[in-house]
């Protein structure tokens, strides 16, 4: 895909990581593991439960700002790679 | 016209595909570090900072509470960063009297005999004039412009010494 080949999935991946970051996000998203494996255990707790169980609430709760300005970015993209 | 709609609009869903994409990585990341931490029981330094916190808190209250026997180590008494502190004061500066390098503990004997209350120093005044007017301004009670001259009190703690 262009997208990956450009090497812009890797700058918006950066982006993305960024601003999450910045925004607390990603300590909201480990605070919600952190309680899931105290609640599960340390030994029992994987990987994919993980992700199960905090994706609803990371898409839900990335910040307008961010998801704007990302989908501005990929919009951008896509609508030159097209021409 | 249609065209253009359509087209609009699958970009959008593309776009959304596309950052929909973005944030599941970066949560499988946060996923995949939290679990690591947990499996190797990373987190028990989080405990072992809030521990050390609770006994740095306990500590300054027992230094701080008055009724504490103190007698052990108060020669050198070690603080919560771990320094000690000699119990004379090793800090070099500079008297703004006489211009001197002083160690801060030996200040306070300095300044005796360096603002005149020491015999040395009143030795040294006599030979200005202006001393000869400060003894003799000394006899009356309310004269403070000398400073050079201490109050009454020191020249009697002086012929005594």
């Amino acid at each position: 895909m262009v997208l990956v080949e450009s090497g812009e999935k890797e700058n918006l991946m950066e982006l993305v990581r960024d601003r999450l970051v910045e925004s607390g996000w990603k300590d909201e998203m480990r605070i919600a593991c952190r309680e899931h494996v105290k609640k599960k255990g340390r030994k029992d707790v994987t990987v994919d439960e993980l992700i199960r169980v905090i994706t609803p609430k990371g898409r839900a709760s990335v910040p307008d700002a961010v998801k704007e300005e990302l989908l501005n970015r990929i919009q951008k993209f896509i609508q030159s790679a097209a021409l | 016209m249609s065209n253009a709609e359509d087209n609009k609009s699958s970009h959008d869903q593309l776009s959304s595909q596309v950052f929909l994409d973005l944030v599941d990585s970066v949560i499988a990341d946060v996923a995949s570090e939290c679990h690591r931490v947990a499996r190797l029981g990373l987190d028990r330094d989080l405990e072992v900072v809030e521990e050390e916190l609770r006994l740095s808190v306990e500590a300054r209250a027992k230094v701080a509470d008055p009724s504490n026997n103190l007698e052990t180590n108060t020669k050198y008494v070690v603080d919560i960063f771990g320094q000690s502190h000699p119990p004379v004061a090793t800090e070099v500066f500079n008297c703004m009297n006489c211009g001197r390098q002083i160690v801060a503990g030996r200040f306070a004997p300095h300044l005796e005999r360096c603002m005149g209350k020491g015999r040395k120093a009143r030795a040294k005044a006599t030979r200005s004039t202006t001393a000869s007017q400060n003894r003799n301004s000394r006899r009356s009670t309310s004269d403070n412009n000398q400073l050079a001259s201490g109050p009454p009190g020191f020249e009697e703690n002086v012929r005594r010494a």
